[in-house]
């Protein structure tokens, strides 16, 4: 079955567990997370007809607490982008309770502050990444979306346990030492915010930021103004790093064992550059294109770029000894994400989610907060690295807060 | 022909870890099976699969670092290298590029002058080893398959510092770096089975000079001998191009041994190598450490130094009783049961290991335990038996659960020591040949071993050798 929405459509989705913490849940995932038996095409004919033989873990996890997987949604060709991405617009519908997509640049913070629900990206290293077919290993992690707050925090204590076969993952003992460092000793919250994310607001939605500022410290949040001087920095590392990593990824496309595989070529090497040309799409051909310069003709750049991450993580970690979270705007009107076609234009629009990417740290879109030209515009809290469940204490006093007023 | 000139040689050496399964996943490390049999989602590396090190290859590739007495490294990380051929069917290979898992290794080999000589190891990293490509004909078409049995595989490579300046050099290199590496259990290291790889860096320069020339990389020799072969033959093709005016340009050859010749297989092809995320780095904790170290057994060097002051060997003997584990596990058995060092020794490398070749077992398989065999050199060794009712029985032994002694009773092997009954021996042999006894005494001393061997004949090869040519000696005198 197929539709706007879905890709793929489980024609009698059942529950395989009478009992758990997401009894009855309806989830869907992006056509990137293995579902056995499901076709997992990502977007792409690179991946046409692939058919995985085991459930990724966070989809084996679901199936465990006794959620319901419903469909595949659509995606942006492997997850780059959300252009086609309809995970939301499943949400929104109702035709799921949450969906999950993989967020390599900020793409379900991205489409779920446009959609008004709810989009969490967890610490890189928190939830397996055991049957995601991404791009960007070092960036990406599996995103959670939902209408209802409640229902990402449940998702998340039900996926986030230490999988043996995602050998990148923080182990539990790492998490203690890790949770131990910082922030600890500081009742109540301290949030960071820096002009230099503002910089491209227009002036009323820096007016709506303010606002949305307000609702913070009315629901008991301490503010203060900090500086991230190399905050533009970010992309630029990003984009060298995240395409060098979807150059090796790709890799695997070569139309032999699964996938689209041209015909009429002359040897395996005609084979393959006619396979990957018909396979590919524009946007990530640009973007393959680009790793494989860095790889082959300027590994030096690529290098430099890890230098600057590295340095971005400890200078972003050194305002988390003094910070509980940092506020960002998930997107602005002028920068539309869903009319990205290029790599400018993406990662433009992506700017303020994907710092988050580079630094592995976990970062929530909440909506209702920040609105303007009449649109949830979606307000970013991102929490110190493996804190992801202080991020959700101060999720569950907005909430609480909001409804409180409301 | 290369005469004025000297060879700057060094070895990159791939080496198969026997390790139970495969370096990533789970699937049986056994690339001899039936094609493709040996796979699983991870080796196939189908989308969404992630890889998962294994701590057993961890283990083994220390061993051979430790072997090769290099210094480990405390972490150490793989990297892709990416290259895009049928046989690496996720485009890159992880192995440690940036970060290899030892550094700073060494062997001392015994040079050409017969002096001890350093050869220095630059490093030593995992990767995995790519799958096996089978060219066939369907028909009239010419097909590539691939099996994918051997994506996977553990391996370590070893690089050498271009410290090497001969073939025969770099061929004794290779022997004491098989036998190191044997030892440590880590691998069967067999070149021809192709658990074991060589490639050599060959470059020419004049006699004296310091400087490195542009070198050439070869490949495809499948044993110790072909490394040689196939180094000497590059010295020569370089020095005539040297000579000739022709420029050396670094490239890659290949080997081929029925012509006996190298030829230009493809211009060098470096991929880049960048971190892979998804593997974690690999943290070498000293406390695991010492563990492998306890593992280590006594290397060869110590080993022949201990079988000379101890056991009295010579050199030469010692380091045949210490050329592999087998061997000298079987001597020093063979010693615990009262076996004469010198003679168990001299047995085992002259008599018992060509008898197993030619029945083709080995020391490990062999039903002769080293018990039944230390029983038979105890009578050597107090004369009960000579030389060749020990031949004998040896052959017995190998085909029997009898104790040497029951072999030597049963069939009256007993060697005849007596002086009485030898001498009555003797007194009919001379009498018997006149014309020897002449001879001798005319001083043709060829006439003693022909009395000597009548008399042995006589006694159906029991007599006791040194009585007998005592007597022969004072009655002939």
């Amino acid at each position: 079955m197929h539709s706007e929405v879905f890709s793929h459509v489980d024609p009698a989705p059942v529950a395989a567990k009478s009992e758990g913490g997401l009894l009855g849940k309806r989830v869907g995932v992006q056509s990137l997370f293995c579902v056995q038996g499901w076709p997992c095409e990502g977007g792409s004919r690179a991946l046409k007809g692939f058919v995985p033989l085991e459930d990724a873990t966070v989809v084996q996890r679901v199936k465990g607490e006794g959620g319901v997987l419903v469909g595949n949604t659509h995606c942006s060709e492997l997850g780059l982008g959300v252009t086609r991405d309809s995970a939301a617009r499943a949400v929104a519908e109702k035709h799921v309770d949450a969906a999950f997509m993989i967020d390599v640049l900020g793409e379900a913070r991205m489409a779920a502050a446009r959609a008004g629900l709810f989009g969490f990206k967890p610490s890189w290293g928190r939830i397996s990444r055991f049957g995601l077919t991404g791009l960007a290993p070092s960036m990406e992690c599996c995103g959670i979306l939902a209408a209802r707050w409640k229902d990402i925090s449940a998702i998340f204590s039900a996926i986030a346990s230490f999988d043996e076969r995602d050998p990148s993952m923080v182990v539990p003992s790492e998490l203690v030492a890790e949770g131990a460092q910082t922030g600890s000793g500081r009742n109540g919250m301290v949030a960071g915010f820096f002009p230099q994310s503002l910089e491209r607001l227009s002036s009323e939605e820096r007016e709506a930021f303010s606002l949305a500022l307000g609702e913070l410290e009315g629901a008991g949040v301490t503010l203060r103004q900090v500086e991230m001087k190399e905050f533009h920095l970010f992309p630029v590392a990003h984009q060298v790093i995240a395409s060098v990593e979807a150059s090796s990824s790709c890799g695997k496309y070569d139309g032999v064992r699964f996938g689209h595989r041209a015909t009429g070529a002359k040897n395996w090497n005609d084979m393959y550059v006619k396979t990957r040309r018909e396979s590919f799409g524009l946007l990530l051909k640009t973007f393959l294109f680009q790793g494989a310069y860095f790889q082959f003709e300027n590994y030096a750049a690529f290098e430099n770029a890890c230098r600057i991450r590295a340095r971005l993580v400890q200078e972003t970690r050194k305002f988390f000894r003094e910070l509980d979270m940092l506020v960002i705007p998930t997107q602005d009107n002028a920068r539309d994400a869903f009319q990205a076609r290029s790599l400018k234009e993406l990662y433009s629009a992506f700017s303020c989610t994907l710092p988050a990417n580079v630094t592995g740290q976990p970062a929530l879109s909440l909506p209702g907060l920040y609105r303007s030209a009449g649109r949830d515009m979606g307000l970013q809290v991102v929490g110190s690295y493996l804190e992801d469940e202080k991020l959700f204490s101060l999720a569950d006093r907005l909430v609480a807060h909001r409804e409180g007023s409301a | 022909m290369t005469q004025g000139f000297q060879a700057v040689i060094g070895l990159e050496i791939h080496v198969q870890l026997n390790c139970a399964t495969k370096m990533f996943c789970n699937c049986p490390n056994r690339p001899g099976d039936e094609p493709n049999r040996n796979t699983c989602p991870i080796c196939l590396w189908l989308p969404g699969n992630l890889p998962r090190f294994s701590q057993e290859a961890l283990e083994k590739a220390t061993l051979a670092c430790l072997a090769l007495n290099c210094q480990i490294q405390e972490k150490s990380a793989f990297d892709q290298k990416v290259y895009y051929y049928p046989d690496l069917p996720k485009g890159y290979q992880l192995s440690q590029f940036h970060r290899p898992l030892a550094r700073n290794g060494w062997l001392d080999i015994v040079g050409e002058d017969g002096n001890s000589q350093r050869i220095r190891i630059q490093k030593i990293h995992m990767e995995e080893d790519v799958a096996r490509l089978v060219h066939e004909k369907e028909g009239r078409t010419p097909v590539s398959l691939v099996d994918f049995n051997r994506a996977g595989t553990p391996l370590v490579e070893i690089v050498t510092e271009p410290d090497l300046h001969s073939p025969r050099d770099a061929m004794e290199f290779l022997r004491v770096l098989r036998t190191q590496l044997r030892y440590s259990e880590c691998s069967q290291c067999s070149m021809e089975q192709g658990s074991m790889r060589v490639d050599a860096n060959v470059s020419v320069r004049p006699l004296g000079r310091d400087l490195l020339n542009p070198k050439v990389e070869i490949k495809n020799m499948n044993s110790i001998r072909h490394v040689g072969d196939a180094i000497a033959f590059e010295m020569d093709r370089q020095v005539e191009c040297v000579r000739g005016g022709e420029p050396v340009v670094m490239h890659t050859r290949l080997w081929e041994p029925d012509a006996r010749i190298t030829v230009p297989m493809r211009g060098k092809f470096e991929g880049p190598c960048v971190p892979d995320p998804s593997v974690p780095p690999v943290v070498v904790e000293d406390s695991w450490l010492q563990e492998i170290i306890q593992k280590m057994p006594e290397m060869p060097g110590a080993k022949v130094e201990r079988f000379v002051t101890r056991y009295g060997l010579t050199h030469e003997e010692a380091q045949h009783m210490s050329s592999e584990r087998e061997v000298s596990g079987y001597f020093e058995k063979a010693l615990d049961h009262e076996a004469p060092p010198r003679l168990a020794a001299q047995w085992i490398a002259t008599q018992l290991l060509p008898l197993l070749k030619e029945r083709e077992v080995s020391l490990e398989t062999t039903s002769l335990d080293p018990g039944r065999f230390a029983g038979l050199l105890f009578m050597l060794g107090r004369e009960e038996i000579n030389v060749n009712a020990a031949r004998d029985v040896l052959k017995r032994l190998l085909e029997s659960t009898a104790t040497a002694a029951e072999i030597v009773d049963q069939c009256g092997y007993r060697q005849v020591s007596g002086a009485e009954e030898l001498e009555a021996l003797v007194d009919r042999v001379l009498a018997e040949n006149p014309s020897a006894v002449e001879n001798f005494r005319k001083g043709a001393s060829k006439a003693m071993g022909f009395l000597m061997g009548q008399a042995m004949q006589a006694s159906k090869g029991k007599a006791n050798p040194r009585v007998l040519k005592e007597l022969m000696t004072k009655k002939l005198g």
